[in-house]
């Protein structure tokens, strides 16, 4: 069985291996001087924008905000070497902690709600629907607006308190909340957005579920096994790897979410920091209150966050997830 | 992997063509990298100018950037603006991008913040472009820090309660004295408008998400948000009872929940109870007057603060509407100062901007303007005029970081609205925040 990990992992290998053959035999039949350097040149050519782009937008800044997070660095003027202070200060920053506390609750109750959508939604296209294509596209769709502030502004009119939900709701005879403007359901908003976006994940696993030979379910059928064996003992396991996958690329996405908590809080994480997501405070931080090497510094908290939970993740992995092979 | 040698041989042959193409290629994304910035060659000068606003400032800044254009056609202007809640984001990005504006608002919260910290270009050195002399000295040097200019005040202000006497009426309530009033009046007044039109209209806008009223009251009680030192100068009690007539203001229904107050303070003034014509009374600068009475298209009128007479002394205070600065890092900023002075001087400009940026700090302005101003303008210059006399003094200038109170604002009412904080422990929470981020705790 081929995963899509593996997958990709085994093209990735091709290319990797693949450019250097062809160079062998080509050196040895190639009888003008100076190819490999055209061949160098050119390589670098192509190569030159992405790598100039790779220095001056990821890795620059990236050591740069190393820096700064032991300075007092403060966006305008000069900055001064303080050492740890700033990491010292986020241990009695109780909006940090509160900021913490908002990201966890959303990444713990959104990924699993999420991939769990996107599977069911994956098992029901995968029965050969007609139209599948359309289904595919029309699903996959929120995928690619959720992140958009448009969708965010949408998202902040439809559960506004004279907003869509509650006009739904006022219809039968329900009084609804302002749900955004809500410390108890602002946060719970921003979760269903979350969950929404399940396309990406779901196209993934539809992929996956078109890989598992169809001869272990008539295998299992002729033995009497009902749907609800199968799903657990032949879809669940031969799914593993893709479920690990999406959830790796999914949990890191949900603790970097700041567009959809900027917009549908205007910015101030409220009401009382229900939604002030660590990335959006961190930006106050930076933007907001000057205070440039100390949200330097939280960044470098929450790639050390995520850094951890993707190293548990891949060490837990050994234990649930099953390659087939 | 014999795909990959198969298609060698014809890539060979188009070698050159190759790497013509991807020398193309990377001086394309060169180019296209670089190509932000390209001054106009036919000697014309772009300049930006960045404001906060609501929709009838916006509309009326293009008209006046079209005035000056047509009289300096060396100088073309692009107007860049948004409303209050991000103009603060957008500079502080731009400015640590040096990408600011060339021309800015500023506010007293935040002049002092950007000007110590070298983003401001000193005002004071343009002699000839800019001309400072027909200021009024009540505010002429509000925009000084250490000697340095870093702002000109755009004009006078004054924090008050707007009031629609329309929805007064249909609550059948009668307007209050605002000589006289208490603030225990006031709460009467708002919870009775709620009652009496059984939540339709809602007595007051909370008045808690702007600590210029706190210092209204602050002031009244012989004491002020900050002292000259930047430290703060109130009690823990005086807020206390401070927060506590929004507390009777949220459980006597004369003021929205805290969920809606959310709402309607994130739109801005545009979405005030009073633009919606969904409530009585709105407390909002007097510059504000016209741009509410438009949205609301009513006849707003300007009262005093509550408990003006009741306490220890008055608490109004007068204050620089706006500072127009012009950024450290412009690379043109005699025009940019030659902007600033239109703005200030010119009566063209004057007869399009009115009192919307507070009633002309220019006293020449003011008088030009002063005969033919629309209703809204003319009530709120008239207004201002009648205060004057009974205004004790002014306010030292805020703190370095007193723009963060902004939000330290929002938050700690937000607290208190849904319940997670009781008077006495918002006014804990707001001053301990207030003293962490301006120092001076």
């Amino acid at each position: 069985m081929t995963t899509l990990l593996h997958g990709k992992s085994r093209t990735a290998d091709d290319s990797g291996t693949g450019a250097k053959p062809p160079r062998a035999p080509r050196k040895a039949a190639a009888s003008r001087g100076g190819n490999r350097r055209y061949e160098n040149l050119a390589a670098l050519g192509f190569l030159g924008p992405w790598f100039l782009g790779l220095v001056l937008i990821t890795a620059g800044p990236l050591m740069a905000s190393l820096y700064f997070s032991f300075t007092d660095y403060n966006l305008i003027g000069d900055h001064q070497w303080v050492g740890l202070e700033n990491y010292e200060r986020m241990l009695s920053d109780s909006r940090l902690h509160s900021a913490l506390r908002v990201t966890f609750v959303y990444v713990f109750v959104s990924v699993p709600l999420q991939l769990a959508m996107a599977l069911a939604l994956a098992m029901v296209l995968d029965r050969g629907l007609r139209g599948l294509a359309l289904y595919r596209s029309v699903y996959y769709l929120p995928s690619l607006l959720g992140g958009s502030v448009a969708v965010a502004i949408l998202w902040r009119q439809v559960f506004g308190a004279d907003g869509l939900i509650n006009q739904v709701l006022a219809f039968f005879g329900i009084q609804g909340e302002g749900w955004v403007s809500h410390p108890d359901y602002a946060l719970g908003t921003l979760i269903v957005l979350n969950v929404w976006t399940f396309g990406a994940p779901m196209v993934i696993f539809l992929a996956g579920l078109r890989q598992i030979p169809a001869m272990y379910y008539e295998a299992a059928a002729v033995d009497g096994a009902n749907p609800v064996r199968r799903f657990w003992h032949i879809t669940v396991p031969m799914l593993t790897p893709i479920i690990f996958f999406n959830l790796v690329l999914q949990i890191i996405n949900a603790f970097q979410t700041f567009t959809q908590a900027f917009i549908v809080s205007g910015g101030t994480g409220g009401p009382s920091d229900s939604t002030l997501f660590f990335t959006l405070y961190l930006y106050q931080r930076g933007f907001g209150a000057f205070d440039m090497g100390y949200a330097s510094a939280m960044a470098w908290l929450l790639l050390m966050i995520i850094g951890g939970f993707t190293a548990v993740n891949f060490l837990a992995s050994k234990y649930w997830v099953f390659y087939g092979d | 992997m014999n795909h990959h040698s198969g298609r060698a041989l014809p890539q060979r042959r188009r070698r050159p063509l190759l790497v013509t193409t991807a020398a193309a290629f990377a001086l394309v994304m060169a180019a296209t990298a670089c190509g932000g910035d390209s001054g106009s060659d036919d000697g014309v000068v772009e300049l930006r100018f960045s404001w906060w606003g609501a929709d009838d400032r916006h509309a009326t800044m293009q008209e006046v950037i079209e005035v000056f254009e047509e009289q300096n056609p060396d100088i073309r202007i692009a107007g860049d603006y948004t409303d209050w809640g991000s103009y603060w984001d957008r500079l502080a990005t731009s400015t640590a991008a040096n990408d600011a504006p060339d021309i800015l608002m500023q506010e007293e919260r935040y002049l002092r913040e950007y000007g110590q910290r070298g983003a401001l270009a000193d005002l004071s050195e343009f002699g000839d472009h800019l001309d400072l002399s027909a200021l009024d000295p009540l505010v002429a040097e509000t925009g000084e820090l250490e000697g340095q200019t870093f702002g000109i005040p755009t004009g006078v202000n004054a924090y008050a309660v707007l009031a629609d006497p329309q929805a007064f009426e249909e609550a059948g309530v009668e307007m209050p004295d605002d000589t006289t009033w208490t603030w225990d009046d006031y709460v009467e007044i708002a919870n009775e408008i709620s009652e009496a039109t059984d939540g339709e209209l809602v007595g007051v806008q909370s008045m808690a998400y702007n600590e210029s009223g706190f210092q209204i009251f602050a002031r009244q009680h012989g004491e002020n948000l900050y002292a000259e030192d930047g430290t703060l100068a109130f009690s823990a009690e005086t807020m206390t009872s401070w927060f506590e007539i929004t507390s009777a203001l949220l459980e006597g229904g004369g003021q929205p929940s805290a969920a809606e107050s959310v709402e309607i303070e994130a739109g801005g003034p545009d979405q005030s109870v009073l633009s919606t014509n969904q409530g009585a009374m709105a407390h909002f600068w007097t510059n504000q007057l016209g741009g509410i009475s438009e949205s609301s298209g009513r006849d707003i009128e300007l009262l005093r603060y509550p408990g003006e007479t009741e306490n220890e002394r008055t608490g109004m205070y007068l204050k620089p509407a706006m500072f127009y600065s012009v950024s450290a890092n412009s690379e043109h900023p005699e025009e940019a100062a030659r902007f600033v002075d239109f703005m200030l001087n010119n009566e063209a400009a004057a007869e399009l901007t009115l009192s919307d940026l507070g009633l002309p700090s220019n006293v020449d302005m003011r008088e030009h303007i002063l005969d033919d101003l629309p209703p809204a303008d003319e009530r709120s210059a008239a207004f201002l005029e009648e205060i004057t006399g009974d205004i004790v003094d002014g306010n030292p200038p805020p703190p370095i970081g007193a723009g963060e109170v902004v939000e330290i604002t929002k938050r700690t009412s937000d607290a208190l609205g849904f319940g997670d904080l009781t008077p006495e422990e918002a006014a804990e929470q707001f001053m301990n925040e207030v003293s962490e981020a301006t120092g001076s705790s």
